[in-house]
């Protein structure tokens, strides 16, 4: 099946590791919303007007991508297993709101997994491009483009004064919402971050952690966004975001410093701890790996750990999730199962990497 | 006054509808307005809390002054009061946008910190009638600036281009749709 191959463990390229700060801006998102004008949006439309809009869309994506020389693979929701969903979600492909399947919806994947299109999510059409590292403007031309030759033959919901119809009033205007995902362990442990955030949101961004509920973020990882999409230009709204996240990048950098500075040994004797835990452990929680996974990502970042490739971290943590670690163990897991099988595929993995790198510490005994 | 629908219980609810460019309004009771509203079910598990922020900027009992009638305007395309579309935080279509524009400048406002109006992306098909509408408003300044100097030659040329684009803008209009 053709879905088959969006599933199987291995990194997407947006998983990657590249290019400037992409030691702590992890990975770069653009979603456009854009809906039909002559269909209800998604919460009020009939099951007859969604497969109308899925056809339509889909049709012109499948034809006119080649145009782009961008292949889509269409998949629909309703025919795919309440596993194949859970994955695609784990791997940031769909939305957990289009995997709950409604009503009819389908997502299109591009080859290299850097475009996904979700059609009948919360809006009709949601153009997701993702980049690995820093790259708001790569990632926005990439949406741009896509949504300029599907305008050629779709006709979008737009209103002169209002911009682009969206069924949220969030999203009205630009439709745009534009995100990186940030590491910052050190303004996390500096508890820094907590003075950052609510000076962020007044100005029309918004910092929150993502994987984890509540202030505390899984794995120190963050997701800085615009708030806005009305009044400014998708230009405009990408420099603010970029000049922020270049700020909150510097404070890390700073913030890092500080800790290797006052406190080298404690900081180098938590990395250490980390990465034996990753490597020896039998039974591993997921807030247990995810620190642990901050803590090495650091250690590379500081060149304290040489033999692990970024990359494999970047993997790790999408593949630690539940249904990722069913699919390795080829059965239904229960939390305690989870955690022994995840505890395996960190040891099985970076033992792998020791092999390929070359292991100054020793693996005899993994 | 007696409900218009049932002929029983008093009106309580004034409800205007735009159809076909007429304005119809109906006296209803509590009952029958709440049977009018095709769409209050299934959007109870939103996960947004925007919804509960709309209303608290938008208390739905405040804006009459007499609590006895209170306007609901409601989408001619797809049925969603104003009041649906606050409760849920989300619009059904969108013609919600133009049957509640008079409500919206007030919602964007406290969303997108005091910004009412796209300056954005523009699609293709669209962008040739906005420029045009865009020239013919800076033509009318010109014009306006002429008439009052009295600068009359200038200003019969301005007028002239003035009829030109909007004859232009026409053709597009027809054409386009």
């Amino acid at each position: 099946m053709a879905i088959d191959r969006f599933l199987v463990p291995k990194a997407s390229s947006w998983m990657a590791n590249n290019g400037e700060n992409a030691d702590i801006a992890m990975s770069t998102r653009i979603r456009l919303a854009r809906n039909l004008r002559e269909f209800k949006f998604p919460y009020a439309f009939t099951e007859d007007e969604a497969l109308k809009v899925d056809k339509a869309v889909s049709s012109v994506l499948v034809d006119k991508g080649k145009d782009l020389s961008l292949e889509f693979t269409h998949i629909d929701i309703h025919e795919i297993s309440q596993l194949q969903r859970e994955l695609l979600v784990e791997k940031h492909l769909i939305s957990p709101h289009l995997a709950a399947g409604m009503h009819s919806g389908s997502v299109l994947l591009s080859k290299n997994e850097e475009l996904s299109i979700m059609i009948n999510e919360e809006d009709h059409l949601r153009i997701q491009s993702l980049q690995s590292g820093f790259h708001l403007q790569e990632a926005y031309q990439t949406a741009d483009q896509l949504d300029s030759m599907l305008e050629q033959s779709l006709q979008y919901a737009f209103h002169e004064k209002f911009g682009y119809l969206t069924s949220c009033p969030t999203n009205t205007g630009t439709g745009m919402r534009a995100s990186v995902m940030l590491h910052l362990p050190a303004l996390t442990m500096s508890q820094q971050i907590t003075r950052i955030i609510p000076a962020i949101s007044r100005l029309g961004m918004v910092v929150r952690g993502i994987y984890g509920e509540g202030s505390e973020a899984l794995g120190n990882v963050y997701q800085i966004s615009n708030q806005l999409t009305l009044g400014k230009s998708e230009y405009e709204i990408l420099q603010d975001l970029q000049n922020m996240t270049e700020q909150i990048i510097e404070q890390e950098r700073r913030a890092r410093e500080a800790i290797l500075t006052n406190s080298p040994l404690k900081l180098e004797d938590r990395i250490y701890r980390s990465l034996g835990t990753l490597t020896y452990s039998r039974l591993l929680t997921t807030e247990e790996a995810a620190k642990c996974l901050s803590d090495v990502r650091l250690g590379i970042d500081l060149k304290l750990i040489e033999n692990i490739d970024m990359s494999i971290l970047n993997e790790l943590m999408i593949f630690m999730q539940p249904a990722f670690l069913q699919l390795y163990s080829e059965k239904p897991l229960s939390a305690n199962e989870r955690d022994v099988t995840r505890a395996k595929l960190f040891r099985e993995r970076l033992k792998q990497e020791y092999k390929i790198n070359g292991d100054k510490e020793g693996e005899d005994s993994v | 006054m007696i409900c218009s629908q049932c002929g029983e219980r008093p009106a309580s609810v004034l409800v205007k509808q735009k159809r076909n460019g007429q304005l119809i309004e109906r006296h209803l009771c509590h009952v029958c307005a709440a049977e009018n509203h095709s769409l209050n079910l299934a959007f109870e598990q939103d996960p947004l809390a925007i919804h509960q922020l709309l209303s608290n900027w938008f208390p739905t009992q405040s804006p009459s002054v007499n609590p006895f009638k209170k306007e609901v305007s409601v989408c001619p395309s797809c049925g969603f009061t104003f009041n649906d579309s606050l409760k849920l935080g989300k619009f059904g279509c969108a013609t919600c946008y133009d049957a509640f524009e008079s409500n919206l400048e007030e919602i964007f406002k406290r969303l997108h910190n005091g910004n009412t109006e796209h300056t954005g992306k523009i699609p293709a098909s669209y962008g040739s009638t906005l420029k045009l509408k865009k020239e013919i408003e800076e033509l009318r300044k010109q014009l306006k600036v002429s008439i009052e100097a009295e600068e009359f030659e200038e200003a019969v040329k301005l007028r002239d281009q003035v009829r030109e684009l909007n004859k232009e803008l026409e053709r597009g209009a027809t054409h386009g749709d």
